[in-house]
């Protein structure tokens, strides 16, 4: 027998708040595993998009290391010296990937029919919003450290630094929480869930 | 639903460039924030005589710990992403208007219990804080958004309950 609408409610938040932690836990764990498709795509991106710039992205743990061909010595940008590893910045992946723990809570707390492959669908999009926010991550450490020399490089389509801004404080401050509610949103409009919330006379208020 | 995320995306991006601007950051969210510190501040010190307030610092007098509520601390972008959704879902400006208003309320209730649980946290264990601030914390605050919506939608359904076949955002979705 269906739920009444209250209960289905009740029942999303309550299993909200349980899934929560178990989420985040196995989260943690699995973080440094979870990130490596993104930063080897990190890696290919950047290094074609910049070769004069980006020397490698790599993996260390849960971190993205992204080594330039540049040094620094006495706060001046010089070239790095054959063999040297160059400047190097470190990018916290977990800052993105935290969005998964948070849609798969949401995912699995909603009464629905089939639950894996809209999960697997809902990765999908997530680590998209992943990648684009490594990029993003990247970009700003490039603009704010190597200044003109990142962005007035000759034949190189660069953002300007106000659209570089603008998008690391979305993709870092808003996406990571707001891509999971939704793709979550989207996933579950046909569920009891969220079915009985949508008035039937959406046309006629003003908008 | 396509109306409606067009709307929420169009309308969540202008807010949130304009807030990302210098005078705006200058003239009302730096003084807004510096305003939540002083509230976490006066919530803290009748109850724990070993904590001190200095603007938007708090610090404990024994342990020396000290956080720092800086922009991007004050739930400013969940009330911006809340107020996107609840001006592209089709509803009187009346409701809208209260929904914004208890909303940014749940929303900063919520941000209060953060900061405070934060800083105690941190004068406990430093690893624990960077976890719960970084992962955790932002994760409820947008379930505190999420819950707000819902239930606004919710009242709305109240107000025009709905028939068999729903119409959807756009009056275009129905299901059975």
């Amino acid at each position: 027998m269906p739920l009444p609408e209250r209960n289905h409610l009740r029942q999303f938040l309550l299993f909200v708040f349980v899934l929560l932690i178990p989420c985040f836990a196995v989260w943690t764990v699995l973080s440094a595993r979870l990130a490596t498709p993104v930063i080897g795509l990190c890696n290919i991106i950047l290094s074609h998009w910049f070769p004069d710039i980006v020397n490698v992205v790599y993996q260390q743990g849960a971190d993205a290391l992204l080594m330039t061909h540049f040094d620094q010595v006495d706060g001046l940008l010089v070239p790095a010296a054959e063999g040297d590893a160059g400047l190097g910045f470190r990018l916290n992946t977990r800052i993105l990937s935290y969005s998964i723990p948070f849609y798969a809570a949401l995912h699995f707390a909603t009464e629905k029919e089939d639950y894996l492959a809209s999960f697997c669908w809902g990765l999908l999009w997530l680590y998209t919003g992943f990648l684009m926010g490594l990029l993003c991550l990247s970009l700003k450490e490039l603009m704010v450290t190597l200044g003109n020399v990142f962005l007035d490089q000759p034949g190189v389509l660069v953002p300007g630094a106000d659209a570089i801004g603008i998008a690391y404080q979305l993709n870092i401050l808003i996406v990571p929480t707001l891509g999971p509610a939704l793709i979550w949103a989207w996933q579950s409009r046909d569920t009891p869930l969220l079915r009985g919330f949508i008035p039937a006379q959406t046309g006629s208020v003003d908008a | 639903m396509a109306r409606f995320v067009i709307i929420f995306l169009l309308v969540l991006v202008s807010l949130f460039t304009i807030e990302m601007q210098i005078p705006v950051q200058q003239k009302l969210i730096e003084p807004f924030t510096g305003l939540l510190a002083a509230l976490s501040a006066g919530l803290i010190l009748p109850f724990d005589d070993s904590v001190r307030a200095f603007g938007k610092i708090l610090q404990f007098g024994d342990t020396g710990f000290a956080v720092s509520i800086e922009a991007g601390c004050n739930g400013v972008e969940a009330t911006i992403v809340l107020i996107a959704a609840v001006l592209a879902f089709p509803a009187s400006w009346r409701d809208r208007l209260i929904a914004i208003v208890l909303g940014f309320l749940a929303v900063q209730v919520m941000n209060i219990v953060r900061i405070v649980s934060l800083f105690y946290l941190g004068d406990w264990n430093l690893e624990v804080f960077s976890w719960v601030h970084l992962y955790l914390w932002p994760a409820l605050i947008m379930l505190d958004v999420l819950i707000v919506f819902i239930v606004y939608l919710r009242y709305l359904a109240r107000k025009s309950p709905p028939a068999d076949n729903v119409a959807g955002p756009g009056g275009q979705h129905a299901t059975a």
